[in-house]
């Protein structure tokens, strides 16, 4: 197995994916042996089906890409998506209520779907184009407090991808088991290889096979 | 022209503050719009502020890319509902209309609007994704669907409304529903042209410019009328502490 493969979430989110996109996106993750699938929430019990005979495991975004939705909204997504076959879900946190400073409604929100997923993987997207540093540091820690399992930097629909630099700060909030997912804009084993040489465990990306071919692909995430 | 009476004052950012959305409802009482757009986690908020008002609160779900399961879609809409939405824009599932499977992308809209009875639902099929026969194709599948609204766009994809897309809505459904368009209506001008080719709401965004002096019709509303005496009551209740108000009134 080529070693990038595990640290992979195949991932389709645009909103044109069609059916026969999505199911392309599984045959690819198989041969391949990537980590999982990431698709949007429609598309997760396709994905489940394309599957039921792999490894690979089916991730799906909650709230996605604004994470602007209500808590009870983003709760029942996340309901419906593992009732669907997701293994993981990624969320996004609300942006705005974090810029408005309001620090327990973000971290509630993230407690209430922790809660009824209690043994699936949770990652937290924090968006960190639009956040500054000290933004992005306590966001960090309040997914860490409210149990996310992973910290995650981007949604590949923000004003840029993961930065190094992102990277860096969120590492310094972590605690006990909890990693990091880097996505949006990695798009080559050189760019994949230096996240992984910074500690990050997962790599959000459309260019899976180019990062396991050693090629450069010319995909926006 | 007074247009105020068809515009949706909308503000969806994922970035957008608390104190940006008092805001957001401050203008929106000062022109009189017809409504304002915001994101779920937002309505109750909106809600509160605009509760003495007829301005109708407006939510979006599913958005921007539309790619939830309808039953999100659903829950998303009844949550909003009862948060205080008076109206629900709901984006299309573009994936289904690409996979050429029209029978779920009439279902989806369709269990929405039942989920949400009378509740008037705006369809956003975000044009700029479509071609002409698209276009056509999801206007009919709306009406079928018992859509209120045929919308253009979400405002982040490649480009909003254009004033082409509005005249092939317009002559596929005629008025089996009122036609919304929004995205890049950036000035009183191009509001205008819409209207004229057929939208019956425009949804615009903070950076709108509208006319620059108030119409008549506009100063003597009595809602513009209740918000300046309010206002006036809320600058008077600032000043009791200071000498100011007497001066003022010296003047007067």
């Amino acid at each position: 197995m080529n070693p990038f493969s595990q640290y992979i979430d195949h991932t389709l989110l645009k909103a044109t994916a069609s059916t026969l996109d999505i199911i392309k996106l599984c045959e690819e993750a198989k041969q391949y042996q990537f980590f999982s699938v990431c698709v949007n929430s429609c598309y997760v019990s396709l994905a489940k089906a394309s599957l039921s005979e792999s490894q690979v495991k089916v991730c799906s975004v909650i709230g996605f890409p604004l994470g602007a939705m209500s808590t009870a909204t983003k709760v029942s997504e996340t309901a419906q998506a593992l009732k669907d076959g997701a293994d993981e879900i990624d969320m996004v946190i609300n942006v705005g209520f974090l810029k408005s400073k309001a620090f327990d409604t973000v971290e509630k929100e993230i407690k209430a779907i922790k809660s009824i997923m209690p043994n699936k993987v949770l990652k937290v997207i924090l968006e960190t184009c639009y956040l500054d540093d000290s933004e992005i540091l306590k966001a960090s820690e309040i997914a860490i407090k409210a149990g996310a399992d992973f910290i995650k930097t981007s949604t590949g629909f923000g004003t840029r991808g993961a930065s190094t630099h992102d990277i860096k700060i969120m590492k310094s909030a972590l605690k006990g088991d909890v990693k990091i997912k880097a996505s949006g804009g990695i798009r080559d084993a050189e760019t994949a290889l230096e996240y992984i040489n910074l500690g990050v465990k997962r790599l959000g990306t459309s260019s899976g096979i180019a990062i396991v071919n050693g090629t450069t692909s010319k995909s926006d995430y | 022209m007074n247009i105020n009476a068809h515009l949706d004052y909308t503000l969806l950012e994922s970035t957008t503050t608390e104190r940006e959305i008092i805001d957001l409802c401050n203008k929106a009482r000062e022109n009189n719009y017809f409504g304002i757009c915001v994101n779920g986690s937002y309505v109750s908020l909106v809600k509160q502020f605009l509760i003495d008002t007829d301005i109708k609160v407006s939510t979006v779900v599913g958005f921007p890319l539309g790619c939830s399961t309808t039953k999100s879609k659903i829950y998303e809409a009844q949550q909003a509902l009862e948060d205080g939405a008076e109206e629900i824009g709901m984006v299309v599932n573009l994936g289904y209309v690409k996979s050429k499977n029209y029978v779920s992308v009439l279902k989806d809209i369709s269990d929405v609007k039942m989920a949400i009875g009378d509740t008037p639902l705006k369809v956003i099929i975000e044009i700029s994704e479509l071609n002409k026969n698209e276009i056509v194709r999801v206007s009919e599948i709306c009406i079928d669907a018992r859509a209120d609204f045929i919308e253009t766009s979400t405002g982040f994809s490649k480009s909003g409304a254009t004033l082409t897309a509005i005249k092939i809505i317009k002559k596929t459904i005629k008025d089996a529903a009122q036609i919304k368009a929004s995205g890049d209506i950036l000035d009183y001008e191009s509001a205008v042209k819409y209207l004229e080719v057929g939208a019956d709401r425009l949804g615009i965004s903070t950076s709108f410019k509208g006319l620059n002096n108030n119409t008549r019709q506009q100063r003597n509303s009595k809602i513009y009328k209740q918000y300046l005496e309010s206002a006036a009551k809320k600058s008077e209740g600032a000043d009791l502490n200071t000498s100011s108000k007497e001066t003022t009134i010296n003047k007067l």
